[in-house]
């Protein structure tokens, strides 16, 4: 197993190595850089453009920001952000933070909802219930991310009409004041419970898709495991159908849908972003497409080597988590 | 005599009767999917209200009102003022200061009615591009004349009629995602089909001059079975040349030397340039770590020019590829892409190709490796193999025999990719990033509901059309692929 686990690290490298590279590569079609702005402005002159250059490394050619980029990666230095004109960890970190507050409570609530319906419907099958949620389940899958937070943010604006008070926030991450006093001074309890109220509608939505593709692999794969002979064993053995369901087809079909989560964290990067910019929520995608705009290399880069790292890891925890709940898999 | 002719027609007819082909059932059990009609249906009335844009919305594309911006959809009256049925007629729309707000208002003047007529002439068009013409479904002779206006679905932030809008828009929106998919389809089948193909060939990189040093001298004298004297020493280049001419490729042996040795001066080169400008920018510890990283590279690339062998797995490469280009989140790839080629000014037609071709590139890694899957299964059936053996060449056989035999898969796949990339270019749109205006498509349409502001929604909710008409076609993209993968899985013999 460790031998294992040390050859997909190995095996990451290059994986790594080449989507940063790639990732430096595309930064580089934009027309102009950073200090190409500046030279419009005529407060600068010449020479402090040129002071810039050098300071950003900007006046060597892209291999050579690369490789120096990658050095100041493998020490834990991001660079320095051209247009925040700080260390791009700093602007970074929170942003980080935010993202993977909606991600995880994404990937909770997708766990958390599909797995009960999707056994629901297996059980059930051809039933009311289970015609209900095919239909949403086709439904979730059409439905756009930033649509869906549109019709959130409109249904929010809705209820705060109707009932006179906000019901749910419309869009943002915090309150400014809480009980009247500033957000950061509240205490910590209060501080959560007013992020995770903020967090309800853009967790919905980003988990939307992915509760809805969940959903039905699992009641495909219930029925297919309702199938085995080993069922048909356990029925005859004169189990009762409780422990048939929940601990002989259960603990089968639900090993597929661990395996899932690394399919599952790309899209919900993707689909979690959106999110962010229709929802006002600090994340990772807003931070990114700002500085799309200004050629923040340092920050296009921090932002992407650090999800690229958070995916990896992401996949190696769940091929982990595979490994430890179906023992009939051995990695040699 | 006669008994056993008749039985033997009676057989034929049987047969006849019973027997379908492959497509023949596909096409029965596709039929009995209980979403596909309608998907069929709803998809071919979205994609000739497309083709036929210029004739079903009343306003050309980009003509705007620059005084009736967020305009509310203009209400149809079918009844006059004494309730009687009449044809219908709209009443125009004035735009008024509110006194007491300072807001500006819409105000409906129904003083004169203007009747709305069917297939009419207005403002001219080309009808395919080439067509002239000047009829429309909708309108009336005070709609060119500008007396009163007909926005049935209200109008975006340069006073621009949505209805007409949203028919344009469908052009792109519903064309992308099925060139897209072709583009990506094309890619794909050609990587997954070499990588598939080739799985398990190697091609050598590099062959050393010299025999290695390291090698035992049984092992090489083993190996090289006496034939010692080559023409470039006695290493991996030598057997190499004795494998060429032993099967008379030479030539082929030698362009492939040249490329050889023309990428890895090219790899030395970029090498040696970065290290040195690397190395005038650092100082200390990490400059003394690149010298050791940088020397260290080079020194096997001359060992390997010199004694060594480097074989590679056209697969490998091809696959590793593919795993970089899933190791960056779909989206973020996406954007940056985008993002930084938005930045050129273009034509909306190179845009158009432009956004295509970033959509089939981030995409075409997935279908590869299906694809190669597939290929690896199918290259090893009989047909395959019988088909080299009576001397055809790989692209033949990998291009007529194996490819096809993936054509159902390859349709099933396609009907899921199309939404996929129809989503994916409204996102893109949507966050400015894809087609641009003055051109129109769905996402970007919708992003005029974000742009001005959440409280604003709330008065202009015609500006969420767009969206309902990307859910739709999405939705019936994901029923047709359901139905035709439900038709098409040779498994799936009911």
């Amino acid at each position: 197993m460790t031998a294992y686990i040390i050859r997909r690290f190995l095996h990451l490298i290059p994986t790594f190595l080449g989507a940063t590279f790639l990732a430096f590569l595309v930064i580089q079609l934009a027309p102009g850089d950073f200090i190409t702005r500046l030279e419009m402005d005529p407060s600068y002159d010449r020479a402090q453009i040129e002071n810039f250059r050098r300071l950003f490394g900007l006046d060597q050619p892209f291999t050579v920001q690369y490789a120096k980029w990658l050095s100041g990666f493998l020490k834990g230095y991001l660079g320095l952000s051209l247009s925040y004109q700080t260390d791009v960890w700093h602007v970074l970190k929170p942003r980080i933070l935010n993202s993977m507050v909606l991600v995880i409570s994404s990937i909770i609530f997708i766990y958390v909802v599909s797995i009960p319906i999707g056994i629901y419907s297996a059980l059930r099958q051809y039933s009311w219930g289970d015609r209900f949620w095919t239909t949403f389940a086709f439904f979730g899958l059409a439905v756009p991310n930033f649509f869906f937070a549109l019709l959130m943010l409109y249904f929010a604006l809705w209820l705060k009409d109707t009932f006179g008070h906000e019901i749910f926030p419309i869009g943002g991450m915090r309150s400014l004041y809480i009980d009247g006093a500033d957000f950061f001074s509240a205490p910590k309890w209060r501080q959560w419970l007013d992020v995770a109220w903020h967090a309800v509608l853009p967790v919905i939505v980003s988990g939307t898709s992915g509760t809805a593709g969940l959903m039905r692999v699992m009641r495909t794969q219930m029925l297919e495991t309702k199938m085995q002979d080993y069922v048909r064993t356990a029925r005859a053995k004169g189990l009762s159908e409780r422990v048939v369901i929940y601990k002989h087809i259960l603990r089968n079909a639900v090993i597929p849908i661990i395996a899932s989560i690394g399919f599952l964290l790309p899209d919900l990067f993707g689909g979690a972003g959106f999110v962010e910019v229709v929802m006002a929520w600090p994340g990772l995608t807003p931070l990114i497409l700002d500085a799309i705009f200004s050629i923040d290399v340092y920050i296009i880069m921090g932002s992407i080597s650090i999800s690229v790292v958070l995916l990896m890891i992401g996949n190696l925890l769940s091929d982990l988590l595979l490994a430890w709940v179906d023992p009939r898999i051995r990695y040699s | 005599m006669s008994e056993l002719n008749n039985s033997n027609t009676n057989l034929l007819e049987g047969l006849g009767e019973h027997s379908q082909s492959y497509w023949q059932k596909a096409w029965m059990r596709f039929r009995r999917h209980p979403f596909a009609r309608w998907a069929s249906v709803v998809l071919l009335i979205l994609y000739s209200l497309a083709l036929f844009a210029d004739f079903v919305g009343p306003y050309p594309e980009a003509k705007s009102f620059r005084k009736l911006q967020f305009v509310p959809p203009t209400k149809v009256y079918f009844k006059t003022d004494d309730g009687k049925w009449t044809r219908p007629y709209v009443c125009k729309v004035e735009r008024t200061r509110n006194k007491r707000t300072f807001k500006l208002e819409f105000k409906e003047n129904c003083d004169e009615k203007f009747t709305i007529r069917f297939i009419v002439h207005g403002f001219p068009y080309k009808f395919l591009g080439f067509i002239p013409m000047d009829l429309h479904l909708l309108g009336g002779p005070w709609l060119t004349e500008e007396k009163a206006y007909l926005f049935l679905w209200g109008t975006d932030d340069f006073g621009r009629d949505m209805f007409s809008r949203i028919w344009f828009g469908a052009r792109i929106s519903l064309t992308i995602g099925i060139l897209a998919t072709i583009v990506a389809l094309i890619i794909g089948i050609t990587m997954g089909g070499i990588s598939g193909y080739y799985a398990g060939t190697r091609v050598h990189i590099i062959r050393g001059f010299f025999r290695s040093p390291f090698k035992s001298s049984a092992m090489v004298i083993e190996s090289d079975s006496g034939d010692v004297k080559g023409l470039f020493g006695s290493g991996a280049l030598a057997e190499g040349w004795r494998e060429a001419v032993h099967e008379q490729r030479v030539p082929a042996f030698l362009a492939g030397l040249v490329l050889q040795y023309a990428f890895w001066a090219a790899a030395a080169a970029i090498l040696l340039s970065t290290m040195q400008g690397f190395l005038s920018i650092t100082s200390g510890l990490e400059r003394i770590l690149a010298i050791a990283v940088f020397g260290g590279i080079l020194g096997v690339m001359l060992w390997m020019l010199l004694f060594g062998r480097l074989a590679i797995d056209v697969d490998d490469l091809i696959m590793r590829t593919t795993e970089i280009l899933a190791a960056i989140p779909g989206l973020f790839l996406l954007i940056i892409l985008s993002g930084m080629l938005a930045q050129y000014d273009m034509p909306s037609s190179t845009r158009f190709l432009l956004v295509l071709t970033i959509l089939a590139f981030v995409g075409w890694g997935g279908l590869a490796r299906n694809i190669r899957g597939f290929v690896l299964q199918l290259r090893e059936m009989e047909y395959a193999q019988a088909a080299k053996a009576l001397g055809a060449g790989d692209i033949r056989v990998l291009f007529r025999h194996i490819i096809p035999g993936t054509l159902g898969y390859l349709i099933v796949v396609a009907s899921l990719a199309i939404p996929g990339y129809i989503l994916a270019e409204s996102g893109l749109s949507f966050l400015g990033l894809g087609i641009q205006e003055p051109s129109s498509s769905w996402g970007l349409l919708l992003s005029k509901a974000q742009q001005i502001g959440i409280s604003a929604i709330k008065q202009r909710p015609w500006l969420f059309i767009p969206g309902f008409f990307i859910f739709v076609s999405i939705l019936t993209y994901n029923y047709l692929g359901d139905a035709l993968r439900d038709a098409l899985d040779p498994r799936a013999e009911h």
